[in-house]
């Protein structure tokens, strides 16, 4: 028996529909693409944390830190 | 004997005037309310569309938000949900997938500071978030509609701090509609309000 993957609806002004299969392409490729730069974007940040945490542990002050 | 009224000192008739004056009463105090409302200033901002969003979208699309009346725009999202907590709002500028640029720049709540390149030629902006699931978009955006470089900036609210975010979008494209979408799920409820800035 066939079956079928509902795909999300989508809003254009006041109409709401469900996607094409190409809108739907382009909306997962975009998600994708999303999720991999928030990560990466977090990723940085948690870096950057732990540094200045790794900092910390060596003894410096906040405003030494803050001065680097 | 006429009096004026306690404000604008517009001129009215007293009880104790002619009724047969009444007429010529009524004009003068026509002509003071007209030259005062005449005279009072607009409103700097234009609500240009206001679209209630549906259940369970995954993105919502303004079609006809920018045009050349306006020159610049604000643009917010309220009163919704989103089907997963602490998602990022990006936008996409009519069907341009290419050329954005965004930066973030914030402090959490434990007050760490963060800065975020959210996009580097990527294909959106990530110009808010949400707070768990109540997502709160906020942005003016300018020259949409110009041949020109597309620019915004924006406030950033999320569960674990807040940041302001700006970018320009590199063509000059003349858009007339925008694109916002969530990390993942959907919307539900709330309203898209688009509002320009008065040129003059």
């Amino acid at each position: 028996m066939a079956t079928t993957t509902a795909k999300p609806n989508i809003q254009i002004d006041d109409l709401v529909r469900e996607m094409t299969t190409e809108e739907h392409t382009a909306y997962k490729a975009q998600q994708t693409a999303n999720a991999a730069q928030k990560a990466e974007a977090e990723a940085k940040v948690a870096a950057r944390e732990s540094a200045l945490a790794k900092l910390a542990a060596l003894g410096l002050t906040a405003d030494e830190i803050a001065a680097l | 004997m006429a009096t004026t009224t306690p404000n604008y000192g517009w001129p009215v008739p007293t009880s104790t005037d002619y009724v047969k004056d009444g007429a010529v009463a009524i004009e003068a105090l026509g002509d003071a309310i007209d030259a005062t409302v005449f005279g009072l200033g607009t409103s700097g901002l234009t609500l240009v569309s206001a679209t209630t969003v549906g259940s369970a979208v995954a993105s919502v699309t303004i079609s006809g938000a920018f045009s050349s009346t306006y020159d610049n725009y604000k643009v917010t999202y309220t009163g919704g949900t989103t089907s997963a907590s602490n998602q990022n709002l990006y936008v996409q500028l009519g069907a341009t997938t290419t050329g954005y640029y965004s930066i973030r720049s914030g402090i959490r709540y434990t007050a760490a500071a963060f800065d975020f390149v959210d996009s580097n030629n990527g294909s959106n902006w990530t110009p808010s978030g949400c707070i768990d699931t109540n997502p709160n978009l906020n942005f003016d955006i300018l020259q949409p509609n110009m041949a020109r470089i597309t620019m915004f900036d924006s406030s950033w609210q999320s569960a674990t701090g807040i940041a302001f975010a700006a970018g320009y979008q590199n063509s000059t494209t003349q858009f007339t509609a925008f694109t916002f979408t969530p990390d993942t799920g959907t919307f539900t409820g709330g309203t898209v309000r688009v509002y320009g800035y008065k040129k003059s």
